[in-house]
């Protein structure tokens, strides 16, 4: 397979993208067209998303940002296995943002689910209009001919022709509506383990991310930011004038203290030949800022005022009250309640943000790890004072996002400079930076209370979760938790309980939060899980029994407010099935030596169902985990050992974030700023694990780079109980 | 100040000023981009270069240091260690990739120096290479496989 993203001259990929997006094609649901009209001698485009040439060269458009999660080869892999491609003469082409594609954010773990159907029908039309095109040309009925691995045949007379012979004709072809998908035992492509496209050149140091694109008279600018939010440059005391290397000294506006949605945040940008000048000359300035009403923030604060809120009454989800709560607790019986914390997170994707863009009078062309370009592109033309369409907006490869690439803030700054000293600008973010200047995970509190009959079953459940909302990050007022903040693992919580009570909480933070890999399910998933595993032990009960005992028989959950798409709707039997799956994967029943616990947890987000049991002991006074086993029911996979991989990668995500992740805030600035002072799990710390995929079975598709996190943190707490008899209910667990 | 390196066999004149991490003289000066800024500080081992033939974290190491000692980047890998750039790209080992180029770098350093390495070996070898994505279990698998034997216990 080839691979079009990587070490392409800038001049290269631009002919490359005009080539391929400057010519209008047509969508693939878009209903029968003469193709003719738009294409170009010799080519084949019946898609968006499709091209092919004379050779039989086929071109694949992947409208998603690649971070990690294999996105351009399984979105390749749908395309290419209904055109019955062959794989080696496939190329990926990676697409700017736009908005012909739909949606191109690549975040809530959607983009099999939104795009597997559409890309799909655009492989199998292509398939239908070559076979026809060798039917005419063979004059048989296109019943007769079949196509299979870049040919079409016609058994009868044992003619063959290939793809690329066929394009031009093909092109000639009204594309057609409705073509006959594959059956899933058809498929060579979907459901296969494929190596990534980018796996060898990324193996060889030569996948191209944000810092790695280069464009001749490049400079590189590193900027001081204010360390709290919605403050400014008051003064620079010591501007050095003519150090070698120096290009230019900037002073960029500073962020609103409050909404400040994706705006940069200001600062000094210090722009110089090559980074280490940058850098250095940076790292010298005497800045004095301005005030700003976060300067006053501290996160001992609001945590305190988060345990506070969860102590009292909150606003209750609407929708999600059932029976009578109050009066269980008022009749007395066997009473449970706990408080957990969770602190603030940062991101720290190991590329930090990073962004080259090239402003002139008459173009902005900005090439970076984004998220999502296609929203990015209509910021980055205001802010190069241009129109959208004299904009191109090219993903480089993710180095890791997480969340944090959807937020096109670092892209911002480059374009700024860039317009500022007429050159291309590449601002490069120290590690400090994305440390202290990140949207944060947000700190969070919940508190559950509950009566339980004598096998552990709760007769009445109350819960209250508070944190900063991610849409105080949207508008300037906002303070309330959203109803998509509380879907995530909480107004859905799985159990049948007959009295039942959420409330939440929000409080306005003095920094920017936003989502960070599985969002607020991290904290729903947490306290919920450890909860229920207080409930078990409370009865001395096996806590996977238990947890059976606790989800209905079979069914969907109705949940509060907004009804789950159909087909997404949380299905009793796929979660009871994901726990009975890894009981049996983790030997759940067979004993552990003294002092080492199992600990299981289970949640269903992302339209997925995952659960994970960890095995766990102390060693040395710190958390050890020596395995872990996780069942992923994700619907239709495309990709399994991607999928796989996600759920490894999660583990050691979620175990970050269970032992290590603690960013703090004192006078309204991060305290943390490198991985001596926020650690990640490291390789000796990462467990053995064993992951086990629920068979595709003609289900939607439904998330994967996600749910796999919202498990790790309750089954190591709850295996840490199993092996010592202490109750961790605050996040991170050190000790 | 004019330094002379030595860098993946090739001879190279550099002037910059001799503070600067041979890091940042590898990416911006000699377009040799496979060795990542990962943190700066020493921590994270994006950056990892062979010196002399060590594992070594180039954001560490000023240029002005370096006057004749042998420099290898990932650029190199595939032709110095060719299995293990392979059993890389087959088993899948990259999620995101960008510290893969310094995994793959202290992982040839291990075996350069311990061709049939155990767990523990690699463990202590990897350790300061963080990986965000969590690739840990398959780079201790592909290390076992590129050393041409099976994974002694815990990775599979
Ligand atoms: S960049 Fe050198 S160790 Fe992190
Ligand atoms: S593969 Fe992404 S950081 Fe290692």
């Amino acid at each position: 397979m080839m691979n079009t993203i990587t070490n392409l001259s800038p001049e290269f990929s631009r002919r490359r993208f005009l080539g391929v997006s400057g010519v209008l094609v047509l969508g693939a649901s878009l209903p029968v067209r003469r193709a003719l009209a738009q294409t170009p001698a010799g080519t084949f485009e019946p898609s968006l998303f499709l091209a092919m040439d004379g050779q039989g060269t086929v071109r694949v458009t992947v409208h998603r940002s690649e971070m990690g999660q294999g996105i351009r080869t399984a979105l390749t892999q749908i395309v290419a296995d209904e055109l019955d491609a062959d794989w080696s003469r496939v190329e990926v082409v990676q697409a700017q943002g736009d908005v012909k594609y739909g949606d191109q954010n690549t975040d809530g773990s959607r983009s099999i689910t939104q795009n597997y159907d559409r890309l799909r029908a655009a492989g199998a039309s292509a398939r239908l209009m070559l076979r026809q095109a060798a039917a005419n040309r063979w004059n048989v009925k296109v019943d007769d001919v079949a196509a299979a691995n870049h040919e079409v045949v016609h058994a009868a007379s044992s003619r063959r022709l290939g793809y690329g012979e066929l394009a031009t004709e093909a092109g000639l072809l009204p594309v057609p509506e409705n073509a006959p998908l594959k059956k899933e035992s058809e498929h060579r492509y979907i459901g296969k383990p494929v190596i990534h496209v980018d796996a060898g050149d990324i193996a060889r140091g030569k996948g191209t991310f944000g810092a790695d694109y280069a464009v001749p008279n490049m400079a590189t600018a590193v900027v001081i930011r204010c360390p709290w939010l919605g403050g400014g440059v008051k003064s620079i005391a010591n501007k050095p004038m003519n150090e070698p290397g120096l290009v230019a000294i900037e002073t960029l506006d500073a962020a609103p203290s409050a909404g400040p949605l994706f705006a940069p945040l200001g600062g000094v940008g210090v722009v110089a030949e090559d980074t280490w000048t940058a850098m250095r000359i940076a790292q010298g300035l005497d800045i004095e800022w301005t005030g700003s009403p976060n300067q006053t923030f501290n996160s001992d604060e609001l945590r305190q005022a988060l345990r506070d809120a969860v102590a009292k009454p909150g606003t209750p989800v609407p929708g999600s009250e059932k029976g009578d709560v109050d009066a269980v607790f008022a009749a007395g019986g066997t009473e449970l309640s706990a408080t957990y914390e969770t602190p603030f997170l940062s991101h720290a994707p190991m590329e930090p943000p990073v962004a080259v863009a090239d402003v002139t009078e008459e173009r902005c062309v900005l090439h970076a790890p984004l998220q999502d370009p296609q929203s990015a592109r209509p910021l980055i033309a205001a802010q190069a004072g241009l129109t959208p369409d004299k904009v191109e907006v090219t993903p480089t490869l993710l180095g890791g996002a997480f969340g944090r690439k959807s937020k096109p803030d670092f892209a911002l700054e480059a374009v700024e400079l860039s317009k500022r000293v007429k050159r291309p600008v590449r601002v490069q973010w120290l590690r400090e930076d994305d440390i202290r200047h990140d949207y944060l995970h947000a700190s969070s509190a919940q508190h559950h209370r509950a009566v339980i009959d004598d096998e552990g079953k709760p007769t009445a459940w109350l819960q209250r979760s508070a944190f900063p909302s991610i849409t105080t990050v949207f508008a300037a007022q906002a303070v309330q938790p959203a109803p998509w903040e509380l879907e995530m693992g909480f107004s859905n919580l799985p159990y049948s309980v007959e009295n039942q009570r959420m409330e939440s909480t929000g409080i306005r933070p003095g920094a920017r939060v936003g989502w960070l890999r599985s969002v607020c399910n991290i904290f729903h998933a947490f306290s919920a899980n450890v909860f229920a595993d207080e409930m078990a032990s409370a009865v001395g009960r096996d806590s996977i029994e238990h947890r059976l005992a606790l989800i209905p028989a079979s069914g969907k959950l109705k949940q509060p407010g907004q009804p789950a798409p159909p087909g997404h709707e949380l299905d009793f039997g796929r979660l009871r099935h994901v726990i009975e799956r890894v009981r049996k994967l983790s030997d759940w029943d067979k004993p552990r030596p003294e002092g080492v616990g199992l600990g299981f947890a289970v949640h269903h987000s992302f339209r997925s169902y995952v659960a994970t049991v960890l095995e766990a002991s102390m060693d040395n006074g710190r958390p050890s985990v020596s395995n872990a086993y996780v069942v992923l029911d994700c619907g239709t996979y495309v990709n399994p050992d991607t999928c796989v991989a996600q759920m490894e990668g999660a583990v050691v995500f979620g175990l970050s974030l269970s032992l290590y992740g603690d960013i703090s805030m004192k006078d309204g600035a991060v305290v943390q700023s490198n991985f001596h002072d926020y650690p990640m799990l490291r390789i000796a710390e990462a467990p053995a694990t064993k992951v086990e995929l629920v068979p595709s079975q003609g289900r939607l598709p439904a998330g994967v780079g996600e749910p796999g996190v919202p498990p790790v943190a309750p089954a190591l707490s709850n295996a840490l109980f199993a092996a010592t008899g202490t109750r961790h209910r605050t996040l991170p667990i050190r000790t | 100040m004019g330094v002379k390196l030595n860098v993946n066999g090739d001879v190279v004149d550099v002037d910059v000023s001799g503070d600067t991490p041979l890091l940042w003289v590898l990416r911006d000066h000699l377009g040799l981009t496979g060795t990542k800024y990962g943190c700066g500080g020493g921590y994270c081992g994006a950056c990892t270069v062979h010196l002399d033939g060590a594992a070594t974290r180039s954001c560490q190491l000023p240029v002005s240091t370096l006057q004749g000692r042998a420099i290898q980047t990932i650029e190199s890998l595939d032709q110095r260690h060719p299995a293990l750039v392979d059993t890389w790209t087959n088993n899948n080992v990259a999620q995101c990739g960008y510290c893969q180029s310094g995994q793959l770098m202290s992982a040839a350093a291990l075996l350069d120096g311990n061709p049939k390495p155990t767990d523990a070996d690699i463990d202590a070898a990897m350790t300061g290479n963080i990986c965000r994505c969590g690739t840990y279990v398959r780079i201790r698998a592909a290390i076992h496989q590129a050393a041409g034997h099976q994974a002694t216990g815990s990775a599979e």
